[in-house]
C-alpha cells in the first residue's frame, strides 16, 4: 500500500506543481526580462535617499494597465534619478500586498505607489503605520491628510475621441464594448465613448458585455467574439489584455484598444486607443517626496495635464475624420469642449443633463446610468 | 515495462533525515546558484535576502508564521484524509467555504463582543468547510464515487459562490459599485501575538497536535490507518468503512474550512475571491512532503512558508517571479525530497520486491 501511496504522491507532486504553475503562468511569462537594473544596488544606498516602489496587480507583460504603469515608473526613474523597483502579480485582499510594502520599506523605499483599486484599504492602514513614507494610490478614492493621496485621470476625454473614430469606422452601426466591471469609471468611459460615436454617426449603437475581470484573455476574447457574432464590426474595450483585438483581427473587424497603443497585436484591426501616460505624474510625486513637501491630494488629471491621451490613429482612417478628431482634441484641451455637455439622455430617454449644461465632477465620479445609444445594463 | 519503485530501506541511512536534509538543501542551493547566475543576479545577495526576509528577525518570523498557518491547516486537512488513503483535492474550495461562513457571521454579528464573534466565526468556518465536503464524502462512502473528482470540482463552485456574493448581495454600498464586500469589523480580527503574527498560529498548532495524536495514538486513528492500508483487513476487524470515509472526509473539509476562517480573521480585510490564495493546492504538496503524516505537517508548512516568503521577497530585488518560483521549488524538493531518499531506495522492475511488503510497511 505504501508503494501505491508513494506512486500517487509522485503524481500529486506533478499535479500540485502544475496547479501552482498555472496560477503563476501569467507572471512567469511576463517578468522574465523585466528586472530593474538598479534594484539590487539600491539596497546599499543610504536610507535617507528617496526610493520609489510600485506594486501592481497583474503582470506588467499584459501590454495594458500594468505595462503602462511600468512605462511610467521607468520614465520617472530616468527623469528624477531616483531608484525605483516594482513587483507585479500581487493579488488584492491577501497578506501579500502588506508583506511587499513592509519589505520595500525595510529596504529603505519611502515612496510606495499601489496601482490597483483593491489595495486601497490596506494602503490606508499602512500609511497610518508608516507616517514617514509617502503612499500614492491609483484609481481609488480614499486618502489621509498627511502621507497618502490618490491619482487618477480623466480618461473620458480620450474615450470620447476614440468613440468618434469608432463611429466613423462602423458600417453595421453596431459597436461592441467589452468591459470589466459596472463601476463609475467604466460606465463613464462607455458613455463618453458612445457620445463620441454619436457625434460622428448618430445612428450607431454601442452594445456592452461585462466580463467581471480586469485581466483574463480567454473571457475577454470570448466576450468580443460574442459581440462580433451579433454583427458588431468595431470592438472597443475596458480591459487589460489584447485578446479582444485579436478576435476582431481574426473576424476582419476593427478595434479600439485601451491603456497603451496596442497596434502591433492586431495591426489591421487597430483604429486608435485612449492611453495612459503616468510618467509625468510619477515624477511630480517623487520630486515632492524628495523635496519633503509631499501633500496628499485627490489628483484627477486631464488630457491638458498629459496623464491621458489619444494614441495615433490608424493610417487608413479618412483624413477628414482625423481632422475632426484633432479639432475636438484641441477644443477639449483648451477647455472649450466637454464630452458630458447637455442635452444628455439616459437609456429610457429621460433628460439627465439640460442643453448647454456641463456635468460636474461629483456627478461624473458617481456615474451609474448609461446614455441613450448604449445597449446593456449597468447592473 | 520497468517502472521505478520506492522501497523502504531495512535500515535508515547513517545520519538519517538531518544529514539528508542538509545534502538535499546544499544540492538545491547549488543548482539555484547556477540559475541565479544565469539570470544575472548575485546569488549571495539573493540568498541572504531570502533568509533575512523569512527567518532573519522576529518581524520576518511573524510573516513566515502567518503564511505557514493556512499552509499547515490545509496540509493537515489533506493529510488526515490521506492517512486513510483518501484524496481531498478540494481544500482550496473548503477554505473559501470556511471564509464565506465566517464572513457571514461577521456580517450578522458585527456588534457582538469580540471573543464571541471570533469564536462563532471560527465555528462557522469549520461548518462551512465541512458542508462543502459532505457531498463528496457521502458519494464516496455510499456510492463509491471517486472523491478526487468531486472535491476538485467543488473548488469551482466555491469560487463562483464568493464571486456571486461580492458582486451581489454582499457588495459594499459605499464601494462605488466595485465588487467588494465591506471591511470586517475591528473586533472580528484575531489578536496579534507579536509583530504581524496573529493568534491563528496557536490555533493551527493546537489543531495539528490534536490531529496528530488522534491519528497516531487513539483507537480511532489506528482504525483509520488500518483502513488506509488494507480495506480487507479493516472489514475483517469489523471497522465500518463507509462511516470512516464519511467522518474522515468531513473532518478534512472542516479543518480546511477552519483555515479559511483563520485566514479571514487573521490577515484579510474582507472576503475576496483571492482569499484562499492557492493554499488549498499548496496544502496537497505540504501533506505529500509530510508523507501524509499529520505530525509532519507543521515542520513542512513552516519550511514551505519560509521558502515562499523568502522567494517573494527577492522579487523586490528585481528577481523575476518566474525565477523566484523555480528557486522555491528547488529548495523545497531538495530539502524535503532528500528526506524521502534517506528512508527509501529506488529500484526498477517488479521482481525485486519483498512478497510481504504490504505487511511490513
Amino acid at each position: 500500500m505504501r508503494k501505491r501511496i508513494l506512486a500517487l504522491l509522485a503524481l500529486l507532486f506533478a499535479f500540485g506543481m502544475l496547479a501552482t504553475a498555472c496560477g503563476d503562468s501569467d507572471s512567469s511569462s511576463s517578468s522574465s526580462s523585466s528586472s530593474s537594473s538598479s534594484n539590487e544596488d539600491a539596497e546599499t544606498e543610504a536610507a535617507s535617499e528617496t526610493k520609489a516602489a510600485f506594486i501592481m496587480v497583474a503582470p506588467i507583460g499584459d501590454a495594458g494597465w500594468n505595462y503602462a504603469h511600468d512605462v511610467g515608473r521607468k520614465y520617472a526613474e530616468e527623469a528624477t534619478g531616483v531608484a525605483t523597483a516594482y513587483v507585479d502579480a500581487v493579488p488584492e485582499g491577501t497578506a501579500e500586498f502588506d508583506n511587499y510594502v513592509k519589505d520595500f520599506i525595510n529596504q529603505g523605499y519611502n515612496v510606495i505607489v499601489g496601482t490597483s483599486f483593491g489595495y486601497m484599504d490596506a494602503m490606508l492602514a499602512l500609511a497610518d503605520e508608516y507616517p514617514d513614507v509617502v503612499f500614492e494610490h491609483v484609481s481609488g478614492y480614499k486618502m489621509n491628510e498627511t502621507n497618502m493621496g490618490n491619482t487618477f485621470g480623466r480618461m473620458y476625454e480620450p474615450r470620447y475621441l476614440s468613440g468618434m473614430v469608432a463611429g466613423s469606422a462602423t458600417s453595421s452601426n453596431l459597436i461592441g464594448y467589452v468591459a470589466a466591471f459596472p463601476i463609475p469609471e467604466v460606465i463613464r468611459g462607455i458613455n463618453a465613448f458612445t457620445l463620441g460615436v454619436q457625434a460622428i454617426n448618430p445612428d450607431a449603437q454601442v452594445e456592452v458585455v461585462w466580463t467581471s475581470t480586469w485581466f483574463d484573455p480567454v473571457v475577454e476574447g470570448d466576450s468580443a467574439q460574442a459581440l462580433l457574432d451579433k454583427g458588431a464590426d468595431v470592438i472597443a474595450m475596458h480591459q487589460d489584455s489584447t485578446a479582444a483585438g485579436e478576435k476582431a483581427e481574426a473576424a476582419g473587424a476593427r478595434w479600439v484598444s485601451y491603456n497603451t497603443d496596442m497596434s502591433e497585436f492586431a495591426p489591421d484591426a487597430y483604429l486608435t486607443a485612449p492611453v495612459w501616460n503616468w510618467g509625468p505624474r510619477y515624477v511630480e510625486i517623487i520630486e515632492d517626496a524628495k523635496a519633503g513637501n509631499y501633500a496628499p491630494s485627490a489628483y484627477w488629471g486631464s488630457m491638458a495635464d498629459g496623464i491621458v491621451d489619444l494614441a495615433p490613429i490608424a493610417s487608413d482612417v479618412d483624413q477628414s475624420v482625423v481632422d475632426q478628431v484633432m479639432e475636438a482634441k484641441a477644443a477639449i484641451i483648451a477647455g472649450d469642449l466637454h464630452p458630458f455637455t447637455g442635452p444628455i439622455m439616459d437609456q429610457d430617454g429621460n433628460e439627465v443633463l439640460g442643453a448647454g449644461e456641463v456635468m460636474d465632477d461629483g456627478a461624473m465620479l458617481g456615474m451609474s446610468f448609461f446614455v441613450q445609444g448604449v445597449i446593456g445594463s449597468t447592473g | 515495462m520497468k517502472l521505478p519503485r520506492l522501497n523502504l530501506r531495512e535500515q535508515p541511512l547513517p545520519g538519517g533525515q538531518p544529514l539528508a536534509f542538509g545534502i538535499g538543501l546544499a544540492i538545491a542551493l547549488f543548482v539555484g546558484t547556477l540559475l541565479l547566475l544565469g539570470a544575472g543576479h548575485d546569488p549571495v545577495k539573493i540568498y541572504s535576502r531570502m533568509f533575512e526576509a523569512s527567518l532573519g528577525d522576529p518581524d520576518a518570523w511573524s510573516i513566515t508564521f502567518n503564511r505557514a498557518v493556512p499552509l499547515g491547516l490545509a496540509g493537515l486537512a489533506v493529510a488526515v484524509a490521506g492517512s486513510m488513503g483518501l484524496w481531498n483535492i478540494g481544500a482550496e474550495g473548503q477554505i473559501m467555504a470556511g471564509a464565506i461562513a465566517a464572513a457571514w457571521v461577521a456580517r450578522i454579528g458585527g456588534d457582538w463582543p469580540g471573543l464571541i464573534l471570533i469564536l462563532m466565526m471560527l465555528i462557522s468556518a469549520i461548518g462551512g468547510g465541512a458542508i462543502l465536503a459532505i457531498g463528496p464524502a457521502l458519494a464516496r462512502a455510499k456510492l463509491g464515487v471517486n472523491e478526487i473528482i468531486t472535491t476538485l470540482m467543488l473548488n469551482e463552485v466555491a469560487i463562483r459562490l464568493v464571486q456571486w456574493l461580492i458582486h451581489g448581495p454582499w457588495k459594499d454600498p459605499d464601494s462605488f459599485n466595485f465588487p467588494l464586500a465591506p471591511m470586517l469589523p475591528d473586533q472580528a480580527r484575531l489578536p496579534t501575538l507579536f509583530s504581524r503574527a496573529h493568534f491563528g498560529l496557536l490555533i493551527a498548532a493546537a489543531v495539528i497536535v490534536v490531529a496528530s495524536v488522534a491519528v497516531r495514538y487513539t483507537a480511532w486513528g489506528y482504525e483509520l490507518r488500518i483502513a488506509g492500508s488494507s480495506e480487507a483487513t479493516a472489514r475483517y476487524s469489523g471497522i465500518s468503512l463507509p462511516t470512516k470515509v464519511l467522518t474522515v472526509l468531513v473532518l478534512s473539509g472542516a479543518i480546511a474550512g477552519l483555515a479559511g476562517g483563520v485566514e479571514l480573521a487573521g490577515t484579510a480585510d474582507r472576503i475576496t475571491e483571492t482569499i484562499s490564495n492557492g493554499f488549498g493546492f499548496a496544502g496537497i504538496i505540504v501533506a505529500a512532503l509530510a508523507l501524509m503524516r499529520p505530525s509532519g505537517v507543521a515542520a513542512v508548512a513552516l519550511l514551505f512558508g519560509a521558502v515562499q516568503i523568502g522567494g517573494q521577497s527577492i522579487q523586490t530585488l528585481g528577481v523575476s517571479s518566474s525565477v523566484s518560483t523555480i528557486l522555491q521549488a528547488f529548495v523545497l524538493f531538495g530539502a524535503i525530497g532528500a528526506g524521502v531518499f534517506s528512508r527509501y531506495t529506488v529500484s526498477f522492475g517488479n521482481d525485486s520486491l519483498p512478497v510481504n511488503e504490504e505487511a511490513t510497511s
